[in-house]
């Protein structure tokens, strides 16, 4: 039989009223992470404590990506170049258009108001690791404050839209894939102009676009670039190929399945756009039916509706 | 009344307390090891040695590690792992606190059935994350996420061992002696 312990043993509150107390404590940490985003600072102060073990922990994975680097065949090298050649040939072509196309977009930019919808500004950054959290899959990047990246900066690779950089720390940041539940980018169709919502689904790497009606014009294959209305995302990014569509009468919706162009678990660079700013709020137009803004306007000149 | 010495908490009570050396260390090490750069299923299925080497040192050592120490480590597991900050916190808290309820009752049992009840309790702080996580909006991950408790529960016995070695060490110099 255990009897209580003597009163000289005696160590402070029992076990019970300790973990009402640091569940209480657990809990409020939670709401005031989730819900008011206030432990920023702690978190940036512990990853810094923690992040000589986690360094510690990543260098024998790092050093294994190294050596088998070095140890890469010529003529692996030698394929791998010529793949390369070749595309930067693609995209000269592709340069070139776009650099008139900008120009163009400036010319017309100059007589509106002054916000480009294309940038190019941006880092490169290294692919760390995966991510731990078994819940959201994140890529952690070799970029932080130190660099100048902000929360909501888009990532893209090669192919398109990778995700967007979620929590900022000192030395690294953390970008939630476009696959996640509950990321959403607003995408226009290609083809035909239509715009859209593309919504990660979580599940299996694809992207969902909801809420389209079921005589939406969706084909197979279509591709879906961002459409920049955000002001988060810059526009034309490639982000998605339309895989399936499901027009069912039953339903309200078509159910649009897309996958994502970008290798989202292929690459170890990807590129932190910084160059992207939120767009300018446009300032309220006088709408034609309001008296005093058609008594302001000169007679006989048709306003022309942006 | 049985005699102190026969009862497993006067044995433990007996027993020279390893050093804050030691608990550190093993810590840093149960932390390195989570933070492999783990992916995938492996992701799911990976033990949680911190928790395990938290239950150890509740059990075998409650007058250093408890639960404040388990908040503490939970916060930096929530860090590393970039999760929703006190998630682990609060599962560690509860997981320490199940140990120390059980603590008395576990050490009366020999390795094997140790490993069970901290199966468990590891079962217990998996499940809070789990329905904390499945709260907040996020999707089962995957059926693996089941097997983590289970293997953490495996190195219970090799873990005993291990951090037992430098207090056995020292009593067969002082044998020697």
């Amino acid at each position: 039989m255990i009897r209580e312990p003597p009163p000289f043993f005696h160590r402070g509150p029992s076990p019970l009223a300790r973990l009402t107390f640091f569940a209480l404590l657990a809990i409020a940490t939670m709401i005031a992470d989730h819900r008011f985003g206030a432990l920023e600072a702690v978190r940036l102060s512990l990853s810094v404590l923690v992040r000589p073990l986690q360094q510690a922990a990543s260098a024998p994975g790092g050093a294994f990506v190294r050596l088998a680097d070095y140890f890469a065949s010529q003529e692996k090298l030698l394929r791998e170049n010529e793949a390369l050649r070749q595309k930067v040939l693609e995209y000269a072509a592709e340069a070139q258009r776009a650099r008139l196309l900008q120009a163009e977009e400036e010319h017309l930019l100059a007589m509106s108001p002054p916000r480009s919808r294309f940038t190019t500004e941006g880092v490169l950054a290294e692919v760390l690791s995966h991510g731990r959290n078994p819940f959201v899959r994140k890529l952690v990047l070799d970029r932080g404050l130190t660099s100048g990246i902000k929360a909501g900066m888009p990532v893209i690779d090669g192919q398109g839209v990778v995700g967007q950089v979620t929590a900022v720390g000192t030395f690294t940041c953390e970008a939630t894939l476009l696959t996640e539940k509950d990321q959403s980018v607003p995408v226009m169709l290609t083809r035909n102009g239509l715009r859209a919502i593309a919504v990660g689904s979580g599940k299996d790497g694809s992207i969902d676009v909801p809420f389209m009606p079921v005589s939406v014009d969706v084909q197979n294959g279509d591709l879906f670039v961002t459409s920049g209305i955000d002001g988060t995302y810059p526009a034309g990014l490639v982000v998605a190929r339309v895989t399936a569509v499901e027009k069912n009468t039953a339903y309200v919706f078509a159910r649009i399945t897309a996958r994502p162009a970008a290798g989202v678990d292929n690459y170890r660079f990807v590129r932190i756009l910084t160059g992207a700013r939120p767009a300018a709020v446009p300032a309220p137009q006088p709408r034609a039916e309001d008296p005093r803004a058609a008594k302001a306007r000169p007679p006989g000149k048709a306003r022309r509706q942006p | 009344m049985r005699p102190a010495d026969l009862t497993p908490v006067a044995r433990d009570v007996m027993k020279v307390p390893a050093g804050p050396g030691l608990i550190l260390a093993s810590f840093v090490a149960a932390y390195l090891f989570n933070s492999l750069p783990w992916a995938g299923w492996a992701l799911l299925a990976r033990p949680d040695l911190v928790l395990v080497v938290l239950l150890f040192w509740t059990i075998h050592q409650p007058g250093s590690v408890g639960q404040g120490l388990a908040f503490a480590l939970g916060l930096a597991m929530d860090v590393g792992d970039s999760m929703l900050l006190g998630q682990h916190a609060l599962a560690y808290v509860i997981a320490t606190y199940g140990a120390q309820v059980l603590r008395v009752r576990v050490l009366a049992f020999p390795l094997l059935e140790q490993s069970l009840h901290v199966l468990g309790i590891l079962l217990g702080a998996s499940t809070v994350l789990v329905l904390l996580n499945l709260l907040l909006g996020a999707d089962f991950p995957g059926p693996a996420l089941g097997l983590s408790p289970f293997l953490a529960a495996l190195a219970w016995g090799p873990l005993n061992w291990i951090l037992y070695l430098p207090a056995l060490r020292r009593m067969r110099r002082e044998g020697a002696a």
